[in-house]
């Protein structure tokens, strides 16, 4: 019976392996190039940094307006929503439990450090990234990149640099936009409902439970979603040969590892929480 | 000084660039001199816009040797993009529409590589290539995205983003397919003047390397010819050789004289 039982388990064993090998492997493979082409790029970025810029520099000027300024309307939507629902239902919860001395910290603790910075990375990802990996698997396909090339022109330098200094850039500021909406249209919202703390009680209260901390490593873990979300979808687009009808499953992955890649990075930066 | 040839292949394997195992054409032994007019002829999947890239230093060969003005080139792309100088001193002019950058205009596409290379703003580029504008008629459609232009124009603006650094070594994928009389007319001018040399395309004689599914527009054009035919390479020589040759199966067949 027993001999029974543990050649059940170990063909069980079996199968679960053969199931999620291939799929483990192609994750390191994955991980192993994407961290070549993250060298790679860095290493474009410093050996030509300031070079070719009367054409750069426009690109980047682009990049910022295309993945920042003009998510800008999306994002205001989404501060005054997250304000009224997470915000001002959060003032209001802990009035009512008697917790009002709490909420500083909550804010800070589920809003500031960790829903702004997602939800701006995911806003970008969804709205600019999906079309990027479309735009940049087509040229791949239609073979542009390759034009690039003929013309002495680093397709990594003109097309995955600015994207990346881009996506950066417009993470970073449209976390700090959100924030700034959300509290004040939380503060608005429970002001209406009867709220009795003045704007400066209540922000006084919400940056007495910030630590100086807080600064750099949000700053470093919003500019870190945009560097993430940027590589991954220029890696997609870019660094393999597709096909046409290639582009839809490369974008389908890239929004899947980009989600995964912020989350762990995420998950980095509470275990520095934690430790701080 | 003996000046460099503008292309030698030495026992090059033509590949295929998605799967190197694929060869297309072995045992390429081909050198190109400065100010030649080549036309390298062959049937559609013969190989010939992959020899091209290669002889570009765009696509890996398979096996053999690739230099570029006395320079080797390893064929292999990361290897070839740390050759900015070499790049620069060659255009090429993709098969069909030519590959622009959709994203941007004419003028734009037109001036990209100049303002790359140059780090110059577009109103300085203006300047510098009205010109060779001028020459391609293009003043008139500068303003134009690449999506609304035909073919045959799309294709004029393509071989001005080749032109625009002023190249000497000129590669040109099936320039005169599928083109009407008016732009064909156009372009066995500009494949008059360029070996010649012409002030509007820096002044010194350029050499050309066609790439063609058709012999016969270039008869009278071409000063050498070649035959990429069922995966071999053959130099074929002058016009006068290639109708002397017309009893080879390959010769007669691009020719179409098998109809």
């Amino acid at each position: 019976m027993e001999s029974i039982t543990s050649t059940f388990s170990r063909s069980e064993v079996r199968k679960v392996g053969l199931r999620f090998a291939p799929a483990a492997i192609e994750a390191l493979e994955t991980l192993t190039r994407l961290s070549a082409f993250t060298l790679i790029t860095l290493g474009t970025g410093w050996t030509r940094f300031g070079l070719n810029s009367r054409v750069i520099r426009p690109r980047i000027i682009e990049e910022i307006h295309r993945s920042g300024v003009c998510l800008l309307p999306i994002v205001s939507f989404l501060g005054v929503a997250l304000g009224v629902v997470f915000v001002g239902q959060t003032i209001a919860l802990m009035q009512q439990v008697g917790a009002a001395g709490f909420t500083g910290t909550l804010i800070v603790t589920v809003f500031i450090r960790e829903l702004a910075p997602l939800a701006a990375g995911l806003v970008v990802l969804a709205r600019v990234g999906t079309a990027t990996v479309i735009e940049l698997g087509t040229a791949r396909a239609l073979g542009e990149v390759e034009a690039l090339e003929a013309l002495g022109i680093d397709p990594i330098h003109y097309l995955v640099l600015p994207r990346v200094v881009g996506f950066t850039v417009s993470v970073l500021c449209l976390t700090v936009y959100l924030m700034i909406l959300t509290l004040v249209s939380g503060y608005l919202f429970a002001f209406a409902r009867g709220l009795k703390a003045t704007p400066g009680e209540f922000f006084g209260m919400v940056a007495a439970a910030l630590s100086w901390l807080d600064f750099p490593l949000l700053a470093l873990k919003t500019a870190g979603f945009g560097v993430i979300t940027g590589l991954v979808i220029c890696y997609h687009g870019l660094a393999r040969s597709l096909t046409l009808d290639e582009v839809g499953k490369a974008t389908t992955r890239t929004v899947a590892q980009c989600v995964i890649a912020c989350l762990l990075l995420d998950a980095v930066f509470i275990v520095v929480y934690l430790f701080t | 000084m003996s000046v460099a040839p503008s292309i030698v292949l030495q026992g090059v394997r033509v590949v295929h660039s998605r799967n190197p195992g694929i060869a297309l054409i072995d045992e390429v032994d081909w050198t190109v001199n400065p100010g030649e007019f080549w036309v390298v002829a062959g049937l559609q999947g013969s190989g010939k816009t992959l020899l091209l890239e290669t002889a570009a230093g765009l696509t890996p060969q398979g096996e053999g040797r690739v230099f570029l003005f006395g320079e080797e080139v390893s064929g292999g792309r990361q290897e070839a993009d740390e050759l900015p100088e070499i790049r620069q001193r060659l255009g090429l002019l993709f098969d069909g529409a030519g590959r622009l950058f959709p994203s941007l205009n004419v003028f734009e596409n037109i001036a990209l590589p100049w303002c790359y290379h140059r780090n110059g703003s577009l109103a300085e580029a203006a300047e510098v290539l009205a010109p060779l504008i001028n020459y391609l008629q293009l003043d008139k459609l500068l303003d134009q995205v690449p999506g609304r232009l035909g073919r045959a124009w799309a294709r004029r603006v393509a071989l001005g983003r080749a032109l625009a650094l002023g190249p000497e070594l000129l590669f040109l994928d099936n320039p005169l397919s599928g083109i009407d009389t008016a732009h064909l007319r156009w372009w066995r001018n500009f494949l008059v003047d360029a070996p010649r040399g012409h002030p509007a395309l820096g002044g010194r004689p350029m050499t050309l390397v066609a790439a063609s599914d058709e012999l016969r527009p270039f008869l009278s054009l071409g000063h050498r010819f070649a035959l990429a035919h069922e995966g071999r390479w053959r130099i074929l020589g002058s016009a006068a050789d290639v109708l002397a040759a017309r009893e080879d199966a390959g010769v007669r067949e691009i020719l179409g004289d098998n109809d």
